[in-house]
């Protein structure tokens, strides 16, 4: 067990963002490295149900047992799909990759399966998801202590990263709320072109605040409590960095909600020839300059669930 | 949360009440490139009206805080004691990430903004400055370079410039204390200085 897991609690991540191609698997993969290398226990999930393929950027060969087989109840304990891998402190909790139908998993199963994550023993858990807003990819991020999105400095996938968001965001205060009226708000206020003229979430929470003043206030605080994460990846000039930043004022002022911008990851055509060669970058080139960006990602990650443990000390 | 027309002008430039002049001219640039008509961080967010407003309201905020008068009658209306006790170091408390995003700043504090103001002349960089309540010998301390040679960077007195290289170390030491885009603020200066001979 690593130092970390001596001294403080269980942290989870979940790594999403609307776009498929923007580097996800990618990056769970290298930074559960980079954090099994700071001696603490890591479990990479890979909860692309759609399009599993975690194992590959690991360079391990499909596991015999996936999340297909806990889905269907053939294994009855997640820890019985956990393989090991060749990095000392790493897991893999490989995808379905034979279950066409795995992305529509009935809501009790993701229910059970979603918990049975939670209940991991490990220092760090890692969970990668696919692309687009689906439900159950939604529920996934939100099951994390701090979701991250990956996005690149293009229009598309900023654009879809804001899908992704808004989904997420819309769906967090859909469950804070009780009555059916504010549900409804709620729901309505996902489409831009509403007949109730909610634009923006301080819409929302006006309209909400005609219906019920304790509703309205328990979504202020689930938007004052969503805290998602950003990383750039393939930046090629320093205005693209920028533009994470862009992105953290954008949220703040649209949602009000306070994103962190842990970092960027450099275009380096290591990271393609990597990719090629079923190695992991971080091992493969560690001096790259994309696995540096990596190295520091990780190093903010562990830092930050430092800061927590410490926050949560001082509270108790 | 706050709509925009409710924020204070400190929540507009998202910065601390007690910013200084220099911190609020790098996050009004920063707001600028931000809310940009062509920004790809916002247009997929905002509507085209909300952007405009927007705008307005981060030029309205940017004149009021940088002029010291209207600043302070602004901070007597709008400001809570608490606010005003802030001591100068310290920072807003607005979540406990802040120390971690400024951690997360550093790497990235040489980047500067290409605002699209300009062109950076030596009257600019001057104007600049004094908007920033900054003097000449402050930046002479940071940048190690000497108040003569940056008097002359301002007053563009072209026989004395340095020679190239060195005028353009000077100049990019001088944009960076600025906060501004040293490739920006080289290119123009240089270009002033070429029409200028070419006269």
């Amino acid at each position: 067990m690593g130092q970390t897991a001596n001294a403080s609690p269980k942290m989870i991540w979940t790594i999403g963002g609307g776009k498929g191609g923007s580097g996800k698997s990618f990056i769970t993969a290298n930074i559960g490295i980079c954090l099994s290398q700071f001696g603490v226990k890591v479990i990479l999930v890979d909860a692309d149900l759609g399009g599993a393929n975690l194992h590959t950027l690991l360079g391990v060969l499909p596991p015999d047992l996936s999340l297909s087989d806990f889905i269907q109840k053939r294994v009855s304990n997640l820890e019985e799909v956990l393989v090991s891998t060749s990095v000392p402190n790493l897991q893999l909790l490989s995808g379905a990759q034979d279950l066409l139908n795995a992305s529509d998993a009935k809501s009790l199963q993701k229910r059970k399966l979603l918990r049975s994550i939670q209940h991991l023993e490990s220092d760090y858990i890692l969970v990668d998801l696919g692309a687009g807003n689906a439900l159950n990819v939604l529920d996934f991020f939100l099951l994390s202590d701090g979701g991250i999105l990956v996005a690149t400095p293009e229009p598309t996938s900023i654009e879809n990263s804001y899908r992704f968001l808004k989904s997420a965001f819309y769906r967090r205060l859909r469950w804070s709320v009780t009555s059916s009226a504010a549900k409804a708000l709620i729901d309505g206020a996902m489409d831009r072109k509403n007949e109730l003229g909610i634009q923006n979430p301080s819409d929302l929470i006006e309209s909400i605040t005609r219906i019920s003043e304790e509703e309205a206030r328990r979504v202020a605080e689930e938007v004052e409590g969503f805290h998602p994460n950003l990383i750039l990846n393939q930046v090629r000039t320093k205005k693209d960095i920028e533009v994470g930043f862009s992105i953290r004022s954008a949220c703040k002022k649209y949602f009000g909600i306070h994103l962190h911008y842990l970092g960027y990851i450099v275009y380096d055509q290591d990271v393609s020839n990597s990719i090629r060669k079923r190695r992991p970058l971080v091992l493969e080139n560690p001096r790259s300059r994309a696995a540096q960006c990596l190295t520091e990602i990780a190093a903010k990650l562990v830092n930050k669930h430092q800061m927590a443990v410490r926050l949560q000390g001082e509270e108790q | 949360m706050k709509r925009i027309e409710e924020q204070t002008y400190y929540e507009i430039l998202e910065v601390a009440p007690d910013a200084t002049s220099r911190e609020i001219q790098q996050a009004y640039e920063h707001a600028r490139e931000t809310f940009h008509n062509d920004s790809v961080a916002v247009y997929s967010l905002f509507s085209e009206q909300e952007i405009k407003k927007i705008q307005s309201m981060i030029e309205e905020a940017y004149g009021v805080l940088m002029d010291e008068a209207l600043r302070k009658n602004y901070d007597r209306s709008h400001l809570s004691p608490l606010d005003l006790k802030w001591p100068k170091s310290e920072k807003l408390p607005e979540t406990p990430e802040s120390p971690m995003e400024k951690k997360t700043y550093l790497p990235f504090s040489e980047i500067s903004i290409d605002v699209g103001e300009g062109p950076y002349r030596g009257k600019m960089l001057k104007q600049i400055r004094e908007k920033m309540g900054i003097d000449l010998k402050t930046i002479s301390i940071d940048t190690k370079i000497s108040l003569k040679i940056l008097a002359v960077i301002e007053e563009e007195i072209v026989d004395r410039l340095p020679v190239g290289v060195y005028l353009k170390g000077f100049l990019r030491g001088y944009a960076q204390c600025l906060g501004l885009d040293p490739k920006r603020v080289i290119e123009d200066y240089l270009n002033s200085m070429g029409a200028g001979k070419k006269k």
